[in-house]
């Protein structure tokens, strides 16, 4: 019998509470030093005191503002060199097998480079998020067009569209789905890469959290900045695929639910 | 009278190397006539409506709709093509009146709703077309062929993907169809009930280079009944034309009942 949505939820949560509540109570009761790895009542309060003292929120904005830039830039330069690397082939032969090369360096690699051009402050760390976010938009975009059902172009030529009428009204609409996958794609990895960003140098943001809750000795701090992320990673996620929503309601149904 | 179509030693090659697809054809086809054009698989007759419609160009010879040259895709032409090829972001009255746009709102959305109606569609008007069954989406596709109000409605197998239940529905919703404006009509089938019920007129294909092998007109009276004797008659003879056709070339042009 399908599951109601809530019902499938809740059910996912019935182990991560469990985990929580043994652990909880394996600390409380002496079982565990609850040092390493504190309750989740201690990593709760630690959230709690940052949020009220309203010192948490200056960290959010930072690293927000971070991946919100990089990822302007670098999904706005995937979108713009992905469509022109499937208009023209010429163009795809010359420009994609350097940013196939350049997609194999692993990210960390960069952050070493970045710095030394682009200093210590904000720049570097945008530069570094654009990057991650680049590739999978540039992709994703490439895949989508290509992957067009040449059958449903025919019917833009029997229409007799333009080229700018046959992109608005067939090619955009046809590859929105894949584009959304790419850029969900994109922002993920710009939340990967703007802790890599942090962790080299910040005097703010999450990331930041995250080293000083290190070189304190403070885990529920590292936690609680770990819990954030994922909060933040969600909500952006959630807001991309709402922004999205208006447009792909046709697919809505065809999944089945 | 000009005639509706005309094909003048049309000649298409894709690789030099190998024969032609299609090897001089000649035809002229009456405004308002229904030509079906029967063949086997491979014989070309896709290709010739390709050519009609604009979408290919010849290798020789010419295509003239409504004494012009055929160089494009054409207004005056409308395509139906095997699968209905409806946009899936679009719904089912929008995908209706997609070569309406150079229209005003009220005009496209009217003949749009005439067009529905015709078809028996107006019930699905807001639907999806991955919602609407095979025979409910090739009648929507029919309809925004039609709604243009062509003057040549070209139809490549329409009904070969469909069971044979919906095939003989839709095949008497054509001549329905056909008597509102009575465009002049072209059908590649591989059916030749299909051909018999529609047509006044039917050309059989050979294939290799793809020729005219045979001509004939379809005297039956209207409305085509199937279980008429005279019905079956007409349909063994164009079998036994059809299977000339796929034997060496001939001496007879055509058969003599």
């Amino acid at each position: 019998m399908p599951l109601r949505l809530t019902s499938r939820s809740a059910l996912g949560l019935i182990l991560p509470l469990l985990l929580a509540l043994a652990w909880e109570i394996a600390v409380r009761s002496g079982h565990a030093a609850g040092r390493l790895l504190p309750p989740p009542t201690r990593i709760w309060t630690t959230l709690s005191a940052l949020a009220r003292s309203g010192d948490l929120w200056p960290h959010v904005a930072a690293t927000a503002g971070r991946v919100g830039l990089g990822f302007g830039f670098g999904a706005g330069a995937g979108l713009v060199t992905g469509l022109a690397a499937s208009w023209s082939p010429l163009l795809r032969r010359l420009i994609d097998p350097t940013l196939q090369g350049l997609r194999a360096v692993p990210s960390l690699a960069w952050v070493p480079l970045f710095l030394l051009w682009l200093g210590i402050f904000e720049t570097a760390k945008i530069a570094l998020i654009a990057v991650g976010v680049f590739f999978p938009v540039y992709l994703g975009v490439i895949g989508a067009v290509l992957g067009i059902d040449r059958k449903i172009i025919e019917v833009g030529r029997i229409y007799r569209l333009t080229p700018l009428r046959l992109a608005r009204r067939i090619l955009l609409p046809a590859i929105l789905p894949s584009l959304l996958v790419a850029l969900r794609t994109g922002l993920g990895l710009g939340w990967m890469f703007v802790v890599a960003a942090e962790y080299m140098g910040a005097s703010e943001g999450i990331g930041y959290l995250l080293v000083d809750g290190q070189q304190l000795g403070k885990p529920d701090q590292i936690i609680a900045a770990i819990l954030v992320f994922a909060l933040l990673g969600k909500l952006a996620d959630g807001l991309l695929v709402a922004l999205f929503k208006p447009f792909l309601r046709w697919q809505d149904s065809y999944r089945g639910g | 009278m000009l005639p509706s179509l005309l094909l003048r030693g049309v000649t298409k090659t894709y690789d030099p190397a190998f024969p032609l697809v299609l090897g001089g054809i000649d035809l002229a086809v009456r405004q308002g006539e229904m030509l079906a054009i029967v063949g086997g698989s491979g014989c070309g007759k896709s290709t010739l409506l390709r050519l009609i419609a604009g979408l290919d160009s010849p290798s020789s010879g010419e295509v003239l709709v409504e004494g012009e040259c055929v160089r494009g895709p054409h207004p005056a032409i409308g395509l139906v093509f095997q699968e209905p090829r409806l946009l899936p972001w679009l719904s089912v009255a929008q995908n209706v009146e997609f070569g309406l746009q150079d229209l005003p709102r009220d005009e496209s959305e009217r003949r749009g709703a005439e067009a529905l109606d015709r078809v028996g569609l107006t019930a699905q008007a807001a639907a999806w077309p991955h919602q609407l069954s095979g025979g409910q989406a090739q009648r929507a596709a029919l309809a925004r062929a039609l709604v243009t109000r062509p003057k040549v409605l070209l139809l490549d197998e329409p009904f070969s993907a469909l069971d044979a239940l919906t095939r003989a529905d839709l095949q008497d919703h054509l001549l329905d169809l056909w008597g509102f404006d009575r465009p002049t009509l072209v059908l590649v089938t591989h059916d030749i009930e299909e051909a018999l019920v529609l047509a006044d007129r039917v050309v059989t294909l050979r294939a290799h280079p793809g020729r005219i092998e045979t001509e004939q007109e379809v005297t039956l009276p209207r409305p085509r009944d199937r279980d008429h004797p005279a019905f079956e008659v007409a349909k063994r003879r164009l079998r036994a034309s059809l299977n000339g056709a796929l034997t060496p070339p001939q001496a007879a042009r055509s058969l003599a009942s």
